[in-house]
């Protein structure tokens, strides 16, 4: 063993006994209760219907772009949930807990969580968030949407896809894990440092939350390379640069910061594994290190980010408000322009983020404004966004409603973030709640725009749209509720309320807190509605089942697909025109898609070797929380092995004749994402024929 | 529309890869962070020599990853990785030469022994 560690350790289960399984916290317990209770009806649903043998050979090992962002975006939602649930006590604690007379319930001196407890509920809130659920989800999007929008059958490594899928879920379980074996950190998502080192945080909580995200990381850094290789390369004939969709666009700018800044965390967390586990002194406040260090790092892949996780959704925004307006996009080249800058821009601002830390106080002007300056591009997609709408024939159909909603968080967040880019305000509100609330503003752009996403693009997948009277409902209390806990959360913000506290000490606080538990209460109910509209839309699937152009004034590629979008994608692939192709041929009549010749397709068998590597991946993570050494070895080599063995698979895929693509297009035969049996067989399955 | 190549290892990319420039790109980049390591062990130069060898180091690191092990050239054919390649000196300018500004200004500020070693750095 290479540094000292508290309490014991043995060859064959590491660190882990069974005292780490918090079966006598009630609150815990309750957890395990309700994930039993969500998991039990599913397994047996599965079970009944028979329908194992389906999940493994159309999903677990399936390589189409379209399935693997379905599963994004599954994994992403119930991530999303958790966070929500995480935010539901945060919020309650802190309303419970506020002032020197607050009762006590439970094991709590104040409220009813613990200081320990509370500190990973609000880490495990921000990590899921962030890195689980909203990138997730726009990750989910951008392989769905963006081989449809340029006209390819599939992404440009499809294998490579499967694998960033099923290393972002190793990561995602590590953190699921984490509520029920053990501990999750207590230092906030950031990792607060020297907090995260061994001395002050002995137990596997940073573990958990460094090998989650390093595993997530390296998926989301695989997954950028693939999209910006697929946007390069597999481009349709006449697709050029300028006449690609702007979400594509998004997604190129999007992609390349996640490129570039992904590997820096990676490097961030590498050594502060290293201080963790090797006992070197990269971050530790004594012997050489440098903590300070460590903040620089994580901030400099930390803003760009937020970018990589605001760009997606303002490429979504793009695309639906031209939709319902029904005109074109005003300024599409400024727009592009805009989006690379802001790509490029990301890049020279993180200090904002410590600006109170000592640096010199030129440092702090160039950062200032630089930062400022990030407000131009930004300022000129909110009025290229306006003025798309202006004369434009407005419908507030749900995805409609969701984007302009979007627009107006934009407004706020961005300004309160310029506020917080003066160095001199900074130094007042800075590790105050007026910071969480000026990045929730701004995420919850992004997560409006991920649900405008959703009711958009649900139809095109899966065949049917998504129920139109609980959407509505969804999205006003969704608003509402946006409304009530961020406008109070502000205000708190100015009144000196400092983030990540368990227990407040000003009783004056007490009302605002009572207008955000109210809010949170509207989202509460919200999620009821969202439910609700899923289970809805499934029961009269059959009513809302529509052809391909669902909003009828939607103008890029992916309408031109029959819908729900085959398996190949495309029967033939389409020759590109112009700008907003499929617009253009709707306006000249030249709808008919169904060509005069069909020609072979050539797709990738499925594996099951991506997913495989996700289950080691996971073996290897949770192996190094618990240092359970032999299990994270042999894993290792299990990944190392995998990958060398398929390396030597001869598999060259298998080919759709022409004429069968002729008869299941000429048949309308369902090819959709949830048919059976039609899309690629299994390499591994084949071995056995 | 490119036909797909019946084997994938028949891709231009794939054949520009050499088995033996990928060992020797690895051998390079593993031996020369093996000797930037011992240097940082053993503590025996001054804080600017030290600064300057670690530096070098992982320049040649650099250098023997990009012409070794991707065997990187001007050609044509490598448009794309020249690109993304030219495209990661704005950020290696950007983020290392920011932050060395900014400890420059800030250890002076915060940790008192910095001050023999550069100055007050303002
Ligand atoms: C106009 C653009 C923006 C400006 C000027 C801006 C400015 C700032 C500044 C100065 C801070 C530091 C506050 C402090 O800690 O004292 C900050 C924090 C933050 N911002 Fe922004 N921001 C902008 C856009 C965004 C976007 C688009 C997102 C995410 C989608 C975002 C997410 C965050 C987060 C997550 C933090 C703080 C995280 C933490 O400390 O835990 N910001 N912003
Ligand atoms: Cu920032």
């Amino acid at each position: 063993m290479l540094v000292h560690l508290q309490g014991a350790w043995t060859p064959w289960l590491g660190r882990l006994t069974l005292s780490q399984i918090p079966y006598n916290s009630p609150i815990v317990l309750g957890a395990f209760v309700f994930a039993l209770l969500m998991a039990v009806p599913i397994v047996a649903l599965f079970t009944y219907y028979r329908r194992w043998g389906y999940l493994i050979r159309e999903w677990i090992t399936t390589l189409d772009h379209k399935k693997i962002g379905v599963m994004y975006i599954i994994i992403g939602l119930v991530m999303l949930l958790r966070g929500f649930i995480d935010g539901v006590m945060i919020r309650t604690q802190q309303l419970l807990a506020d002032g020197p007379r607050s009762a006590a319930h439970l094991q709590a001196v104040h409220g009813y969580l613990p200081p320990f407890h509370f500190d990973q509920i609000y880490s495990s809130h921000g990590t899921i968030m962030i890195i689980f659920a909203v990138t997730v989800v726009l990750t989910g999007f951008q392989n769905i949407i963006v081989p449809l929008q340029i006209g390819a059958r599939d992404m440009a490594f499809p294998y490579l896809n499967a694998v960033s899928l099923w290393l972002t879920a190793a990561g995602a379980a590590l953190v699921m894990i984490s509520l029920f074996v053990g501990d999750f950190s207590h230092a906030g998502w950031v990792g607060i440092i020297p907090l995260t080192e061994l001395p002050y945080s002995p137990g596997v909580g940073v573990d958990y939350w460094d090998w989650a995200l390093q595993l997530s990381s390296l998926g989301t850094t695989l997954g950028a390379l693939n999209l910006i290789t697929t946007i390069v390369m597999m481009r349709a004939p006449g697709m050029r640069w300028f006449r690609m969709p702007f979400f594509t666009w998004a997604t190129l700018s999007t992609q390349t910061i996640g490129l570039t800044a992904f590997p820096v965390l990676g490097v961030a967390l590498a050594l502060l594994s290293c201080d963790r586990y090797l006992g070197t002194h990269f971050y530790t406040a004594g012997l050489g290190g440098n903590l300070m260090l460590y903040t620089d790092l994580f901030w400099i892949w930390g803003h760009p980010e937020v970018y990589f996780i605001i760009l997606p959704a303002w490429g979504i925004m793009s695309e639906v408000i031209p939709t319902f307006s029904e005109k074109a996009l005003f300024g599409y080249t400024v727009m592009v322009a805009a989006t690379l800058s802001i790509a490029g821009l990301s890049w020279a601002v993180w200090l904002h983020h410590f600006f109170t830390m000592g640096a010199g106080p030129g440092v702090n002007l160039v950062f200032s404004v630089s930062t400022m300056l990030v407000g131009i591009p930004t300022g000129v997609k909110v009025f290229n966004w306006s003025l798309t709408l202006y004369r434009g024939r407005l419908r507030f159909e749900t995805p409609m409603l969701w984007a302009i909603g979007a627009l107006f968080l934009l407004l706020v967040g961005g300004l309160t973030g310029m506020m917080l880019a003066i160095p001199a305000i900074n130094y007042t509100v800075h590790n105050s709640v007026f910071v969480v609330a000026h990045f929730h503003t701004m995420f919850l752009v992004s997560v409006f725009g991920i649900f405008a996403g959703l009711m958009y693009w649900f139809p095109k997948v899966f065949g049917f749209r998504l129920d139109e009277h609980s959407g509505r409902r969804f999205f006003t209390f969704f608003s509402l509720g946006t409304v009530f806990v961020f406008a109070a959360m502000y205000i708190l913000g100015l009144m000196g309320m400092t983030r990540r506290l368990d227990y407040l000490y000003d009783p004056h606080w007490q009302p605002l807190l009572i207008i955000q538990e109210f809010g949170i209460f509207l989202y509460c109910v919200s999620v009821f509605y969202f439910c609700k509209m899923i289970y809805v839309s499934i029961r009269d699937r059959a009513k809302e089942a529509h052809g391909q152009d669902v909003w009828q004034t939607s103008r890029t590629l992916e309408w031109m697909t029959q819908t729900p979008v085959p398996f190949y994608n495309f029967a033939v692939i389409p020759v590109v025109h112009g700008r907003d192709a499929w617009a253009m041929r709707r306006d000249s009549g030249l709808t008919a898609t169904s060509p005069d010749q069909y020609e072979d397709i050539h797709l990738p068998n499925n594996t099951i070797v991506p997913a495989l590597l996700g289950g080691l991946a996971f073996g290897f993570g949770f192996g190094m929380v618990w240092r359970i050494w032999w299990l994270a070895g042999f894993s290792l080599l299990g990944i190392i092995g995998l990958v060398i063995l398929r390396s030597f698979a001869d598999d060259k895929g298998f080919t759709l004749k022409a004429a069968m693509v002729r008869r299941m297009e000429r048949n309308h035969e369902d090819t959709g994402i949830m048919t059976d049996h039609i899309s690629p067989p299994v390499a591994e399955l084949m071995l056995f024929q | 529309m490119n036909p797909h190549p019946a084997d994938p290892l028949d891709h231009p990319d794939v054949r520009n890869a050499s088995a033996v420039g990928f060992v020797a790109g690895y051998a390079a980049s593993v031996g020369l962070m093996a000797i930037a390591l011992m240097v940082t062990l053993q503590h025996e130069m001054s804080y600017a020599g030290f600064v300057i060898a670690i530096a070098i180091l992982a320049g040649l690191a650099l250098l023997a990853q990009a012409l070794l092990m991707f065997q990187l050239n001007l050609s044509g054919a490598q448009r794309w990785k020249t690109i993304s390649l030219l495209l990661v000196v704005p950020l290696f300018v950007l983020s290392i030469g920011l932050t060395g500004w900014m400890f420059h200004t800030l250890y002076p500020r915060t940790m008192l022994d910095f001050m023999q070693v550069q100055g007050n750095g303002m």
